[in-house]
């Protein structure tokens, strides 16, 4: 009964809080900018609206395009699963669920990848290969992040990998993992979510030709990606394990929404790079995470 | 009762061998009862726990037969018979007698062949007929290779890779001698206590890297396996290579250790495993592509091997055995879903007659079943859950950490290979994106691809058999940890006793090493046994225990979620066929006549990662640009060479030449007789 009640819950905060994110951030972007801007609720109405339309499919495509939006979605919900909530824990955890997370998230990027090969368009193409190309460096930078965590807490599980103090390692990481999760959400300065200039685009450019349910599941996937990876940076870089539920459960929220204002921060005050820059960009992301790794590693030591 | 089982397997294979020329159907169905009986034979072995061994008085080249099974040749054995079965009815339709009268019949004879010689190789425990079998198994590659031996490309590819072949087996004959004559006799097994037997791995190492093709010893094997048919392809990827890695497992297991091996070997696994994939993203050419991503599974593989050799030199520590362990895994993985997509890729040949991958497009709407079953073995080879990729890689990850929290000096090497891991994964599925979204997405690039077809049911059979494998390795791993278990305690027989120690309270079958009557084995020698001590009290106390490798939970979260994603995708499938659907051209924000050749190729695709590579991939380029007001045409041309073998063996092999035609003046005789 009680495992029940913490599944609700948990579901609840992963798929009804997950659509909040863009909202802020846009909110942030439009205070910044000193307009008034969308509602924080946008993407639920949209969502709400993109499930109730019918679909229009390029003549190219396959069954699959309809269906992958699907295994991406569950992907991204299944890391969500693994990854430990404050006060609530994980859902589930093994030794090694950190490996199951990157590789899930792995998932996800390969079905969206496929799904807009799918067309046969161009610009579909440039996206795709934008994204397939770039989370070859973003990887790096996560397995040495999740190295710096395992070695800082002898473990491989994320539940307790997440909790103890960091030390001197936690503003290198922190810091890696921020660009990380600009890389891998789409978000300035690697890629303009608002823009339509198709050319300058990744993740956006990927999902040009989906429409109608498909479509919903593909940015309410996004969503909760944005949540999961704002999750994982507020909760390696705080020592959630030392705080008392409650405290863990304010802290947690707290953070989430401070990461979240300081990516509507970014985007207000950053251009996006100009591509050739970006590698280098993540190069450093990768670098920062592996200096977190040999800080960690002396740290443990003494 | 396994002696009797692998005798029939061996004896079936001997008669298939001689009907093979004139009967398909009874060649047919001997090879499958023998890949039948071999199968049960390993079994034997895992359920047991204990080696099989049988010595003859019978002499062959002075020497008395010793055949050995074992948890590590059991492996092999299963991965030879399930990979040499299917592909045994898959050559019925892609390679039959009505298409190749002349060659058909020679190709089942030396499958058959190959077959026997591999089952061989694996259970041999006499040098010299290790040797012998050895021989025999590359020139049976040889001969399949060149089943077409009328294209120029495939005369060459087979010449290439008999000649690297050879020069592997010289490293092999000097190994076997002085092992031998150091040991005083061609009997196999483990060696343990003379330290100056070590440098003599170093020969093994470099004769059996050869045929595995780690990095920059895999010249032989993109041309090899590109021209070879794909159903030899698949052999020759799936298990030929293997072979190598069984030699490299087999006697570090055996023999003491170098100091440096395991840096060695992990330092070339990882090496492999990044270039490999690299280069194999670079390729045009979808057969060498998959090739290329060989050189990258072996790295892997050797990853996890490295591993292993890396923590028994450091005091025995637990997290090489789950290297190891993974390393094995990733063996029966490759195998299975790499002879799928060779399968797939023959398939696709088959239909269209082209393997350039930009040539290709749209083929689902013809092909929807290879098309779906290429997709599965792209999951599974990008190493992506819930396939069985991701369980091997995982098992190898688990090791690396461990090791790396242990903070001992091999810390030092499990860290870079776990982040080359996980770069190369990254670009495996770019490399697998790209070669699914060219041959089977999008629409057709020319004529062949608007009009391929389905393949026949002798040839989906195999595939949807080896889908059939992937999944069961992907959702009941825990079903084949004791097989994994009784390969990774028969590995090194010293250490299968401290194992067995800490492996107390936990049920599987991993308890017993094989029994070694004979040899010097069974006693630990002074340095192994110091260090293990460090070990127990410094290293972590983890085994290959339930909490150390949760390998039955992994199974039901990847069932779980394979659960999932059908019951999701079902669900949106429904509700977006409720409301009838419109159709219309590719929208690509108002193209009003999307034409094929607006589509991304193989080139572009490839474009920017390989571009990070191009150091080593050196690619060739010939670029025309458009010029002036009416451009005439525009050309660009990008070609990756076979870097090593062009840029590097070949300038050697001609300098070496020229130094010999210059020294050749010096000789006044007639050299021939």
């Amino acid at each position: 009964m009680n495992s029940i009640l913490d599944l609700i819950l948990r579901l609840d905060c992963w798929l009804l809080l997950a659509p909040l994110l863009p909202g802020i951030i846009n909110k942030v972007k439009a205070w910044v900018a000193g307009r008034r801007g969308p509602p924080v609720l946008q993407l639920y109405y949209d969502l709400a609206r993109l499930w109730q339309k019918r679909v229009v499919l390029s003549t190219l495509a396959s069954p699959a395009f309809v269906v992958l939006p699907a295994v991406t979605w569950v992907a991204v919900l299944g890391a969500a699963m693994l990854m430990p909530l404050g006060p609530l824990g994980a859902g589930l955890t093994f030794r090694g669920d950190a490996l199951l997370l990157l590789y899930l998230l792995a998932l996800a990027r390969f079905g969206t990848a496929w799904a807009a090969m799918e067309t046969g368009s161009a610009f579909e193409g440039m996206g795709t290969v934008r994204e397939v190309s770039y989370a070859v460096l973003a990887e790096a930078a996560m397995i040495a992040a999740v190295l710096s965590l395992s070695v800082q807490s002898g473990s491989i599980s994320l539940a307790v990998m997440l909790g103890p103090a960091l030390g001197a390692s936690a503003v290198l990481l922190a810091a890696g993992l921020f660009i990380v999760l600009l890389a891998e959400n789409c978000r300035v300065p690697f890629d303009d979510p608002n823009t339509h200039l198709e050319l300058t685009m990744i993740h956006e450019a990927m999902i040009l030709d989906h429409s109608g349910p498909p479509l919903a599941a593909i940015l309410h996937g996004a969503a909760m990606k944005l949540l999961l990876f704002t999750v994982l940076l507020v909760q390696a870089v705080l020592p959630m394990g030392q705080l008392k539920p409650w405290a863990a459960a304010v802290v947690l929220a707290g953070g989430v929404l401070g990461v979240t204002v300081a990516v509507g921060l970014v985007e207000s005050l950053l251009a996006r790079f100009a591509f050739r820059r970006v590698p280098l960009l993540l190069t450093t992301a990768f670098l920062l995470c592996l200096f977190a790794l040999l800080v960690a590693w002396k740290g443990g030591l003494s | 009762m396994t002696g009797l089982l692998l005798g029939s397997a061996l004896f079936l294979l001997g008669l298939a061998l001689a009907v093979g020329a004139w009967w398909s159907r009874l060649w047919l169905g001997l090879t499958l009862a023998a890949a039948v009986a071999a199968v049960a034979a390993a079994v034997a072995v895992f359920a047991a726990g204990a080696g099989w061994e049988w010595r003859s008085d019978f002499l062959l080249g002075g020497e008395a037969l010793h055949l050995r099974l074992d948890g590590v040749s059991g492996l092999f054995v299963v991965l030879a018979a399930v990979v040499g079965g299917a592909g045994a009815v898959y050559s019925r339709e892609y390679w039959s007698d009505q298409r190749y009268p002349a060659s058909a019949p020679r190709g089942r004879v030396w499958w058959s062949a190959l077959m026997l010689s591999m089952l061989l190789v694996v259970t041999a425990s006499n040098g010299l007929h290790f040797l012998m079998a050895w021989e025999a198994f590359a020139i049976c590659g040889y001969f399949l290779i060149t089943l077409e031996a009328k294209k120029p490309a495939v005369r060459a590819a087979g010449w290439l890779y008999l000649a690297a072949s050879h020069a592997g087996t010289v490293c092999l004959f000097a190994f076997f001698a002085a092992l031998a004559a150091k040991t005083g006799g061609w009997e196999l097994g483990p060696v343990a206590g003379d330290a100056s037997l070590a440098p003599l791995l170093w020969l093994a190492l470099a004769g059996f890297a050869m045929k595995a093709g780690i990095f920059p010893l895999h010249i032989w094997l993109p041309s090899a396996h590109a021209n070879a048919p794909s159903h030899v392809s698949a052999i020759m990827s799936g298990v030929a290579i293997k072979m190598g890695v069984y030699g490299i497992v087999r006697f570090s297991g055996w023999l003491p250790l170098p100091v440096a091996a395991g840096w060695v070997v992990i330092g070339l696994g990882g090496a492999s495993a990044l270039l490999g994939i690299a280069f194999a993203l670079a390729q045009n050419d979808f057969k060498r592509l998959l090739a290329y991503c060989s050189v990258e599974n072996i790295g892997i593989i050797m990853i996890g091997v490295g591993g292993a050799l890396l923590a028994r030199s450091h005091g025995d520590a637990p997290w090489g055995r789950l290297a190891l362990a993974g390393a094995l895994l990733h063996v029966w993985n490759h195998g299975a879903f790499k002879a799928l997509l060779f399968f797939a890729a023959g398939s696709v040949l088959h239909a269209t007659g082209t393997r350039e991958m930009s040539r290709l497009g749209g083929l689902w709407r013809r092909m929807p079943w290879t098309a779906g079953l290429f997709a599965l073995g792209a999951v599974a080879v990008a190493g992506l859950p819930p396939l069985n990729g991701f369980v091997s890689e995982w098992l190898i990850y688990l090791g690396l950490f461990d090791a790396v929290a242990g903070k001992q000096a091999s810390a030092w090497a499990a860290m870079p290979a776990a982040i080359l891991l996980a770069m190369a994964g990254a670009l495996a599925l770019a490399t697998f994106a790209k070669a699914g979204a060219m041959m089977f997405l999008g629409a057709a690039r020319t004529k062949p691809a608007a009009n391929g077809h389905e393949c026949g049911g002798w040839m989906r059979g195999p595939m949807l058999a080896l889908a059939g494998v992937c999944l069961g390795l992907a959702l009941a791993p825990v079903l084949v940890w004791p097989a994994l278990a009784s390969a990774a305690s028969a590995w090194h027989p010293v250490s299968s006793g401290s194992l067995s120690d800490c492996g107390k309270g936990d049920d599987e079958g991993r308890r017993a090493g094989c029994p070694r009557p004979s040899g010097p084995g069974s006693q630990p020698d002074a340095v192994v046994g110091l260090a293990s001590r460090e070990a127990n009290s410094t290293g972590p106390a983890a085994c290959l225990t339930k909490d150390a490798v949760p390998l039955a939970t992994l199974g039901w979260v990847q069932l779980g979620f394979a659960v999932l994603i059908t019951a999701a995708a079902t669900l949106l499938w429904r509700k977006v066929r409720a409301n009838p659907l419109r159709r219309g051209p590719t929208w690509d924000c108002g193209y009003a006549a999307p034409t094929a050749r607006m589509q991304y190729s193989s080139g572009s695709f490839a474009g920017l990662a390989a571009g990070w590579f191009s150091w080593v991939l050196q690619p060739a380029r010939t670029l025309r640009r458009p010029r002036g007001y009416f451009p005439a045409a525009a050309i660009r041309l990008e070609r990756v060479p076979e870097t090593m073998l062009e840029r590097v063996l070949q300038p050697a092999a001609a300098r070496v030449m020229q130094v010999s035609t210059a020294v050749r003046r010096l000789q006044h005789g007639r050299l021939s007789a």
